[in-house]
């Protein structure tokens, strides 16, 4: 329990949107900033990233809740802190971890009648979000004895947690002089998932009023699911068995699921332009290796009714307790279940409008004479930026406000402020450095609590190494 | 120039490395972590007819009846290591005209005593039913007892009865029980 709290807690440290990389959208074009929006302007030849080094992206965070807050050395009992702590949470703050490896990142510019930049590659994922069981965690934390007559909702048991690798092969073309789109195929395998979403119920212990005991404690209403997938066949497995099923899974020997990311870039004139795209608009089909648990059902509790019945020499007692168990069963089975279920992927929203200003990049009067054709970059660019991700629990959503500084063709620097639900003062920073085609990025946010990481409610961090010719 | 933004960037990177940590926390606290909770629930309830203690067959008095049933979830090392305290609660409403000795006897698998509760009931009078409280706490030495119980016989003596003895003994009974869970 005390570990589980510790690792929970850890771990909440919130941009809280948790797959917002906000400072690598629409930043240089890197091979990720084409998985952000993949009709992203393009102006290199080809590109290669360092197999498993051109990719790491890495979030942890909470919305409401920081490390800080329970184990500060302040001394203050820690089970207090705990206390206010879940008092102080609502069943919509949640805990997100969410980390990407690029296994492989290609692209190549095709010079055909149409010119079009090809880009593909591989790259593994963890995401993982539950939401706060407010309610569980009273009764777990404080029992029912200060709570006659609440209801303890079950719906706030909401968490899902998916291991999967992404193939991905996508296409970029300017359409018009002002319009580039581009859009991107995706085929999930799933590695590991486990969900428990949509659940409902309620239990409440109410005083007597015409019942039997003095209290009735009931369950109404209740239908939980949990979803697993690529579980049991690990059961019982050795680690070096595991890891085998496992790399089996990520090369598509997993449960398969199907997206599309698409998105443009539209240029109003020489200076300023708006981006969107849309992430993940698929869905990953679990058909084998499957076990779901299912209860449903309602029951009303009031204690076991003694009836001292006559019983003659050797006549066992009336098993009322056995058949207490057996009418809680019958009334809430729980089913488990081996059927294939549909998990829709969280789609994602980015969108931004962007100002380019200042002199011109080396200076060579407005033409990328390296490749003639394409827009030279100015040395600034400010803009805004919206993302939201479908959750859950609902939208979360998320504005930036950014502003990059290139520093001749070997450096830039982007800064941003992020604002969400949850927390205003998100600010990140990257760099990014070409050095003859060798392109190395780093990015983070919440650069405000680095100093002090158990006060921040999230980190984020993304790296990476790439070769890019243009 | 390419050397020089190389070092800047390593720098920052140092930077960002070497600011980030966890100041002004003590993770020992973790092991202090107490979970507390306490829980309410029912027990055992009953309506004793007064026809229960006469034997209309035999024209006698039954002066004791008794009534077990399995309370599996008392017994065990997992709630006797978690389980520090119990609050029993017990409500009668006696209709009957006579007083009762109940007792609540906990039994281990074997129909070993391991805690015996006993109270009496007042008599009803004139037809009014008369409501009468046994509680009992029991401490951390006594639940190490109760733990190692797997049922209860309830026992119910009548000092005397007869045949046009009428009314209700009821029972409404609950337990709080205090946990608290450690590593």
């Amino acid at each position: 329990m005390k570990k589980f709290l510790f690792i929970f807690l850890f771990l909440g440290v919130s941009s809280v949107v948790c797959q917002n990389k906000q400072v690598l959208y629409n930043w240089e074009v890197t091979p990720q900033t084409l998985l952000l929006n993949p009709g992203s302007l393009v102006t290199s030849q080809f590109h290669a990233g360092i197999p498993l080094a051109s990719g790491f992206h890495i979030n942890v965070g909470s919305s409401g809740v920081s490390v800080f807050d329970v184990f500060a050395d302040d001394g203050i009992d820690i089970n207090t802190k705990i206390t206010n702590t879940i008092s102080r949470l609502s069943s919509r703050d949640f805990f997100t971890i969410n980390q990407q490896l690029d296994v492989l990142n290609f692209g190549w510019l095709s010079k055909g009648f149409e010119p079009m930049y090809f880009s593909g590659g591989i790259y593994q994922e963890l995401d993982v979000i539950a939401y706060f069981p407010k309610d569980i965690a009273i009764l777990a934390w404080e029992g029912n004895r200060n709570y006659i007559g609440k209801a303890f909702d079950f719906s706030h048991v909401s968490a899902r947690a998916d291991v999967l690798t992404v193939y991905h092969f996508g296409v970029n073309k300017q359409v018009s002089k002002k319009l580039t789109a581009g859009v991107r195929l995706k085929l999930y395998s799933s590695m590991i998932s486990v969900s428990s979403t949509r659940n409902k119920g309620a239990f409440k212990t109410t005083e007597r009023v015409g019942s039997n005991n003095i209290y009735e404690h009931t369950v109404t209403d209740l239908d939980m699911e949990v979803n697993t997938s690529g579980f049991i066949s690990l059961d019982g497995l050795e680690q070096p068995q595991v890891s085998k099923k496992l790399l089996g899974r990520a090369l598509l020997g997993g449960n398969l699921g199907i997206g599309i990311d698409a998105g443009i870039t539209y240029e109003f004139d020489k200076q300023l332009s708006l981006t969107a795209s849309v992430l993940d608009l698929g869905a990953i089909f679990h058909t084998k290796d499957t076990e779901s648990y299912k209860a449903k059902g309602d029951y009303t509790l009031d204690g076991i009714e003694l009836i001292f019945p006559e019983l003659e020499n050797d006549q066992s007692t009336i098993p009322y307790y056995d058949n207490l168990e057996d009418d809680i069963v019958r009334e809430i089975p729980i089913d488990t279940l081996n059927t294939g279920y549909t998990q829709l992927r969280p789609t994602k929203i980015n969108a931004g409008l962007h100002y380019d200003f200042g002199r011109f990049v080396g200076d060579n009067g407005g033409c990328n004479c390296k490749n003639k054709g394409t827009k030279q970059k100015r040395v600034s660019q400010a803009g805004v930026q919206y993302f939201s991700i479908f959750r859950p629990g609902g939208l979360q959503l998320a504005g930036t406000l950014y502003y990059n500084r290139r520093l001749g063709n070997a450096l830039s620097i982007k800064t941003t402020y992020t604002i969400d639900r949850y927390s205003a003062k998100n600010i990140g920073a990257g760099m990014f450095l070409n050095i003859q085609g060798v392109n190395l990025f780093l990015a983070a946010d919440n650069l405000l609590q680095m100093s002090n990481l158990a006060k921040a409610n999230s980190v984020s961090l993304q790296v990476g190494l790439n070769y890019i010719l243009n | 120039m390419d050397v020089k933004i190389t070092k800047l960037f390593f720098i920052f990177v140092s930077l960002l490395l070497c600011v980030c940590c966890f100041d002004d926390t003590d993770f020992d606290q973790a092991n202090d972590v107490l979970v507390t909770p306490e829980i309410e629930l029912d027990l055992i309830y009953f309506n004793l007819e007064a026809s229960k203690f006469y034997d209309y067959t035999n024209n006698t008095e039954i002066l004791v009846v008794q009534d077990t049933t399995d309370l599996d979830f008392l017994g065990g090392n997992d709630i006797a290591n978690i389980l520090k305290g119990a609050d029993f609660f017990f409500e009668f409403t006696n209709s009957i005209p006579r007083s009762f000795n109940v007792s609540f006897d906990f039994l281990n698998q074997d129909n070993v005593s391991k805690y015996l509760m006993q109270t009496t009931v007042a008599s009803a009078t004139a037809d009014q039913p008369v409501v009468s409280y046994f509680i009992q706490s029991l401490d951390e030495l006594q639940i190490k007892e109760l733990t190692k119980a797997k049922k209860v016989l309830v026992t119910v003596t009548i000092p005397s009865s007869s045949q046009d003895l009428t009314g209700v003994l009821n029972l409404q009974s609950k337990t709080t029980y205090y946990l608290q869970i450690e590593q």
